[in-house]
């Protein structure tokens, strides 16, 4: 009983501030959208993927258990040594982008898919075709530098990145971001609503005298400007 | 600023008052009538052995709903066949004159200085058994006309006179007006406006009056939020 009382409470509360409750959210959602339509540049991210397989002197020799796992594991080695700058710098050379190895180095995500031997590259950046570039030499100076660097030649490029495919930006997602602003809006607006029902110290029900007061209540009369107009019919 | 949207309300009040405030007369069968007529049953009963007859109406701040309180139940008294006096007592702001649309020139302040006979200075009403005692003259020394030996002599007339007599005084928390009155009178009604009396000043105000051994017989509540199923028993 005590709890359906509460609960009612609670919802009366919402409903008093309803407005509130709807309009927070809607200034959430659009200034959100201002921001992600307007102001945030788009970034475009563009993929190229490696295999690494050993060669093995050309045997025509199927693949060991043993042969596959020292690959993965030279992965871990690999995923390093491509944001190191022994690769990105050649990189910045030869694509003559105005970015130093750190910046460069912010750009790239490499990731394994699991347990499989290919490498993907990620490349994010404001310019589709530069992404695209950037991905393609990476994988390219990667290729032709790895078998001096660890005495390997085992990195095959199975596909490079591809202008077309990476037309529409990756980030910001603004539908994604305006979801999230709905969420943290309500959220924010349910929190002011408490607080300022908790701020509130006035007396509001008849409930409110009886248990500040300890006085009988003679009557409550009905706010009469908003009786006004039922108040017309019976006259 | 809250003081100049104070006088605003009051300008749009004064646009409708006699509307307003005389709703017990002119929309007999109104719900607010009906919530009025409620609340004088309720101080018909507060007493059992003593007879009610004479009353202070006063809250903690102003603009809670005083003057409209007084004129309302008066009249429903005055409807249910009793002669009825209005005294107003609130010398610091009068709005009696206003609320009946009556002459000030004299009133109250006239009869407790000697310069008028209560029968002479008393104004009848368009409304059956309902007389006025306006305020008069705004005087230097409210406080010290009620204190007064001329104060207790004016009740015991008005008393021999008019079946009730109903006070309308200033807000307690501003001036000891109601106080003072509230030591006179049989009975003392605490009007409070939903979200607009504060907890504390409405306490602060109920030991005031106790400590003027005042008969508080209890409260009534204002600007109650229409509630829309209230209305389906009347309609």
């Amino acid at each position: 009983m005590e709890e359906t009382t509460s609960l009612k409470d609670i919802l009366y509360t919402l409903k008093g501030q309803f407005k509130l409750l709807i309009l927070l959210p809607v200034i959430a959602i659009a200034f959100t959208a201002i921001v992600s339509f307007f102001l945030l540049t788009p970034k475009y991210q563009s993929d190229t993927q490696l295999l690494i397989s050993q060669t093995n002197g050309g045997l025509d020799q199927a693949f060991t258990q043993t042969e596959i796992r020292t690959n993965i594991e030279l992965i871990n080695t690999y995923n390093e040594i491509i944001k190191n700058a022994r690769i990105l710098e050649p990189v910045i050379l030869e694509t003559n982008v105005d970015l130093t190895t750190s910046q460069l180095d912010k750009m790239i995500t490499v990731s394994t898919a699991n347990e499989s031997q290919v490498i993907k590259i990620s490349v994010e950046d404001t310019s589709p075709e530069q992404a695209v570039l950037l991905a393609n030499t990476i994988a390219q100076v990667f290729e032709s530098e790895i078998p001096e660097i660890m005495n390997v030649d085992n990195v095959n490029i199975l596909s490079p990145a591809k202008i077309d495919e990476s037309l529409s930006p990756i980030s910001p997602n603004p539908y994604l971001n305006m979801a999230i602003a709905a969420v943290v809006g309500l959220m924010l607006s349910i929190a002011v609503v408490f607080i300022l029902e908790y701020l509130d110290t006035t007396i509001k029900t008849e409930k409110d005298i009886e248990e500040a007061l300890k006085l009988p209540l003679l009557g409550s009369v009905s706010n009469m400007d908003t009786m006004q107009e039922s108040t017309k019919k019976y006259t | 600023m809250t003081r100049s949207r104070q006088k605003v309300q009051k300008k749009t009040n004064s646009r409708n008052k006699t509307q307003r405030h005389l709703i017990a007369d002119l929309h007999k069968h109104s719900p607010i009538s009906e919530q009025y007529r409620t609340i004088r049953t309720n101080i018909e009963f507060s007493s059992v052995d003593k007879e009610l007859r004479s009353f202070v109406v006063t809250s903690a701040g102003p603009g809670e709903g005083k003057s409209t309180s007084v004129a309302n139940l008066a009249i429903v008294m005055a409807q249910n066949g009793n002669t009825v006096l209005i005294v107003d007592a609130d010398m610091r702001r009068p709005t009696a004159h206003y609320t009946f649309n009556l002459a000030n020139t004299r009133g109250l302040t006239n009869v407790l200085s000697k310069q008028s006979l209560l029968e002479e200075t008393v104004q009848k009403t368009n409304i059956n058994n309902l007389s006025i005692l306006t305020c008069g003259p705004i005087p230097p020394n409210p406080a010290e006309l009620l204190n007064s030996q001329m104060m207790e002599i004016m009740m015991k007339e008005a008393l021999a006179q008019f079946d009730i007599v109903f006070f309308d005084a200033p807000p307690v928390m501003a001036v000891t007006d109601a106080q003072l009155l509230a030591n006179k009178v049989d009975g003392t009604i605490l009007v409070t406006s939903s979200g607009k009396t504060d907890k504390e000043e409405i306490i602060k105000t109920k030991e005031l009056l106790d400590k003027t051994k005042a008969n508080i017989l209890g409260v009534i509540l204002n600007n109650k939020p229409v509630d829309e199923k209230s209305y389906y028993y009347y309609s």
